[in-house]
């Protein structure tokens, strides 16, 4: 069991600086899920933290030992590949053992362990086949099994669910989680996908272009995104983005823009001030918006048009135009609207969003 | 981007990678010494003064004018130019449309042809030569181009087939069957989309062919007599070397003229070489 | 290997000229067959021929001097059997290819890890690698015979004369002449095999390699459990191709040097007998001797030989 601490830490290649001071406290016991889109550094981060890829500059340590300078093996961590990386001629036992073989374990603790593990994750009868003979879904078990059974410090996970069909991931993911729950050993585990990112993670660490653009708890991030990437990153359908400009009128602050005109929430009024007159970003949450009833404050309220029904039986999205903007709004199955249809939309006034147009901060 | 020292680097790495590359060539390097050395430094004594065995101080091109002049050199490269491109047409062509029936087709017994295609190619031609050379005799094909055209194939194809299946594999199937959907028949979308897309394989296969059959030796010893209709390997080693007489600095330079279109070929295309290898192993 | 044509049950039951889907079935085999004919016809037209003729004369007493061809059994066979000469000739030919080939296996692993790994000068290194393959086997030979067997008058003849002396002194006679047959062999070959099994290691998943990585203690033992085991396949194939230039190799020292290399092989034996001396029935028993020890060998490989049909898990 150990803390995992990140410091400064930087990785460049030839020409791509894929890292960018990166610094991280993972507690123990932790399991903290590194998510961004292709090429945001995750994947490289945790290869630094295994140990596969040399660290340009910056430090790791596990536990209390910087481990920079150690080889893979002597760092003890355990990985599971995005494609299992299972070997072909070895049965699931042999797989599975592996780790502990090279270590020189006795037969009988490997024998054990190797049982416990494929009890845990329900293998039992797969335990003599080849991996080719296992369903996607089985041989994953088994790529986690042979983590479990090594009995690690950390475990790192590298797009462990990507290559599994949406059911089955689904199912996974659940799995993982329990899993966590009963071995507490610090986990670190990359993903590109933001459900698994929010479902899994203790905190998640939001990254882009080789930045750490947030670290928090998963709906710390939902509630405060801390910048226009992470707003739109996290949730689904994403956050709608509107650029509006601050106008001052009848005493209140009021966001406008052609054919949409909503007055500043109170929360972010006294924030909005030194922009008064100038441009900035309004993001609401489809689930944000509802249809608007004669109880809603009109000043929260505007006209738009639908576009686009997608009823998805829990609810229904729909796009719709409001002067020059899209806007996507998650409302109650029971709505019937049809496309082209006027409505009137309201938006609730503590859960909007504003953020600067140049550094794409929230305001 | 493994985490090591240089020394070790050294040791395990840039060492072992130049002795080889030295140990590769040297041959090389002797035949062309020899080739550009004059006789007079061939024969001389090993304790001479003047020995240099290494390098020679005064290259010439006498060998090269010797070859061209006295034998018919010239000729022996057309003859092998010529039979090398018509035997790998041969093969290549039967071995695209193999290689696709194996690759994308399903009928009965295709697994067992695909096998017993490659197997052939495994049948040393020590096997083959004798009833071979008696067969051309029946036809009397001995000492023409044909004889040669008509017997490469026999080791060609199986080898273009079994790397032109595996490339085909790669492909994805959805790019033949979107073509067909749009309207292509099955011979059309495998002129315009397979083949076009298997490139680098077909390259990779016909360069193959192409050396083979420029370097083969023994069927073209045997079933050619007349100096005049030889290919290089033969030509050069049968007319050069006359009884226990040895025309070394001639043999070598032939050697080295012979080979430049071999050399050539692979200079060019040795990337798509590397990838079509690496394709049809993935599949 | 999957159709193109797949047979849905339902498909469009009114289309004007809609053939039943059993006939779209059989003219995809149609078509297939169609484009195998060519390969087959060549292949085992002057393939399965000459090897069903040759099995038939070698049972004759077909000679070129003999003036009627009579069918004689086993009677080849029989001699050659009881002749010593002939196991001595096969004792050589089975340790020459056991010898090379564990050689371009070795060496041929050993490049294709150096050769997996990027570095400057990559385009020379692969030169080296193609050039000895590339080059006609034929002339090459002679550029060896050259090095390793000059000729007595040659400047240094001394030299290499007292090393052979050497070699054989402590090896038995023959053996240096041997051993420049095979070094031939394993220099021609070797970076061929290389090549291939590079192909071989870029197949294999990245990840693989990373896992074992993490797992093994050394490389020693990494590449024992890991890289050994994987590349198995790629090996059993390399194995098969050495087979074949083995003996076509042999063939060609012999020839070559006039009779020179001091050592019989099966191969060369059959060549004098059948093409010099026309005993061509005599000659085909004895190609047809190394019949039984091919199949022998693609037996066993062929079991080894699991070739990695799907992606490895």
């Amino acid at each position: 069991m150990a803390q995992v601490m990140m410091k400064d830490l930087n990785k460049k290649y030839d020409e791509v600086h894929a890292v960018k001071d990166v610094n991280l406290h993972i507690r123990d016991k932790e399991f903290i899920v590194l998510v961004g889109p292709s090429g945001c550094g995750k994947s490289t981060t945790l290869r630094m933290v295994a140990g596969l890829e040399e660290i340009t500059a910056g430090e790791i340590t596990i536990g209390d030992r910087v481990v920079n300078d150690l080889p893979p093996k002597d760092r003890d961590i355990a990985m599971v590949f995005q494609n299992y990386a299972l070997y072909p001629h070895m049965t699931v036992y042999d797989n599975m053992a592996f780790g502990l073989k090279m270590r020189k374990f006795p037969k009988v603790e490997i024998q054990k362990r190797v049982q416990d593990a494929a009890e845990i994750l329900g293998i039992q009868e797969l335990l003599k086949r080849k991996p080719r003979q296992l369903s996607g879904g089985q041989r994953q078990r088994v790529a986690v099994g042979r983590a479990i059974v090594r009995h690690p410090q950390v475990f790192l996970f590298d797009e462990p669910l990507s290559n599994l069909d949406a059911k089955l991931r689904v199912q996974m993911r659940v799995e993982l989680k329990r899993l966590h729950e009963r071995l507490e050993t610090t986990a670190i585990y990359v993903t590109h996908d933001q459900v698994e990112a929010m479902t899994l993670g203790d905190r998640v660490v939001v990254m882009k272009d080789g930045w750490i653009q947030q670290v928090g708890e998963p709906l710390e991030l939902y509630g405060k995104p801390a910048n226009k990437f992470v707003a739109g990153f996290i949730g689904s359908p994403a956050m709608n983005f509107v650029d509006v400009k601050v106008a001052d009128a009848n005493g209140a602050l009021w966001a406008e823009t052609q054919g949409l005109r909503v007055k500043v929430p109170p929360i972010h009024t006294s924030r909005l001030v030194p922009y008064k007159g100038q441009q900035v970003t309004l993001g609401v949450r489809p689930e944000d918006l509802q249809l608007a009833s004669g109880s809603d404050p009109s000043e929260y309220v505007f006209d738009a048009v639908v576009d686009v029904v997608e009823p998805l039986g829990s609810e229904i999205l729909l796009d719709l135009r409001a002067g020059n903007s899209t806007i996507v709004a998650r409302v109650e199955p029971t709505v019937r609207l049809k496309v082209h249809e006027k409505t009137r939309l309201a938006l609730t006034p503590d859960r909007a969003h504003f953020f600067d147009l140049k550094t794409e901060l929230a305001i | 981007m493994l985490i090591e020292r240089t020394w070790k680097r050294w040791v395990y790495f840039y060492i072992p990678l130049t002795v080889f590359v030295v140990g590769t060539l040297f041959p090389f390097y002797w035949m062309l010494i020899t080739a550009i050395r004059p006789d007079a430094e061939l024969y001389r004594s090993w304790r001479a003064a003047t020995n240099t065995p290494f390098w020679t101080l005064q290259p010439t091109l006498e060998h090269f004018r010797d070859l061209m002049a006295k034998t018919t050199f010239p000729q022996w490269l057309w003859n092998t130019f010529f039979i090398a491109v018509a035997s790998t047409a041969i093969s290549l062509f039967c071995g695209l449309l193999a290689g696709y029936a194996l690759a994308r087709l399903r009928f009965p017994m295709a697994g067992a042809l695909g096998t017993s295609i490659f197997v052939t190619y495994l049948v040393p031609p020590t096997l083959l030569f004798i009833p071979l050379a008696n067969i051309i005799r029946t036809f009397q094909l001995g000492d023409t181009p044909w004889a040669l055209i008509l017997t490469y194939p026999t080791f060609l194809i199986p080898f273009c087939t079994w790397l032109l299946m595996g490339y085909f594999k790669t492909i994805p199937k959805e790019l033949e069957e979107c073509a067909r959907i749009d309207g292509a028949t099955r011979f059309g979308a495998m002129l315009r989309i397979i083949f076009p897309i298997a490139v680098p394989g077909i390259l990779s296969a016909g360069i193959f062919a192409f050396t083979l059959s420029w370097n083969e030796f023994i069927y073209a010893l045997v079933f050619l007599s007349s100096p005049e209709k030889k290919t290089v390997p033969v030509g050069v080693v049968s007319e050069l070397i006359r009884g226990d007489i040895y025309f070394w600095g001639q043999l070598m330079a032939g050697a080295l003229l012979g080979s430049i279109p071999v050399a050539l070929v692979y200079s060019f295309f040795v990337e798509y070489y590397v990838t079509g290898l690496t394709g049809s192993v993935k599949g | 290997m999957g159709g193109l044509t797949q047979v849905r049950p339902g498909s469009v039951p009114h289309g004007p000229a809609q053939a039943p889907a059993g006939s779209v079935r059989r003219r995809e085999i149609l078509v297939a067959y169609a484009l195998l004919t060519p390969a087959v016809l060549l292949v085992l037209g002057v393939l399965a021929y000459p090897v069903a003729w040759e099995v038939w004369i070698s049972l004759t007493s077909f000679a070129s001097r003999a003036e009627s061809r009579s069918f004689v059994g086993v009677a080849n066979y029989r001699t050659m059997l009881a002749d010593a000469f002939f196991w001595r000739a096969l004792a050589t030919t089975v340790v020459y290819f056991v010898v090379t080939t564990l050689a371009k296996l070795a060496v041929g692993v050993a490049l294709a890890l150096l050769l997996a790994r990027p570095c400057r000068g990559r385009a020379l290194v692969f030169l080296a690698v193609f050039l000895p393959w590339a080059y006609p086997g034929g002339v090459t030979v002679v550029a060896w015979y050259w090095m390793l067997n000059p000729p007595l008058i040659t400047s240094y003849s001394v030299a290499v004369g007292h090393w052979k002396h050497a070699v054989d002194g402590v090896a038995g006679a023959g053996a240096y002449t041997f051993a420049s047959v095979a070094l031939f062999n394993i220099w021609r070959g070797a970076s061929f095999t290389a090549v291939f099994l590079l192909a071989g290691l870029n197949a294999i998943p990245r990840e693989l390699f990373d896992y074992a990585r993490l797992e093994t203690r050394s490389a020693a033992q990494r590449f024992r459990h890991v890289t050994l085991p994987l590349l198995r396949p790629f090996l059993a194939l390399a194995v098969f191709l050495s087979f074949t230039t083995a003996f076509a190799d042999l063939a060609n020292v012999w020839m070559l040097t006039g009779g020179r290399v001091i050592f019989p092989v099966v191969g060369t034996y059959a060549y004098w007998l059948g093409i010099r001396s026309g005993e061509f029935a005599e000659a085909a028993a004895w190609s047809l001797s190394l019949v039984p020890l091919l199949l022998l060998a693609l037996a066993v490989l062929f079991r080894w030989f699991d070739p990695p049909r799907e992606a490895p898990a």
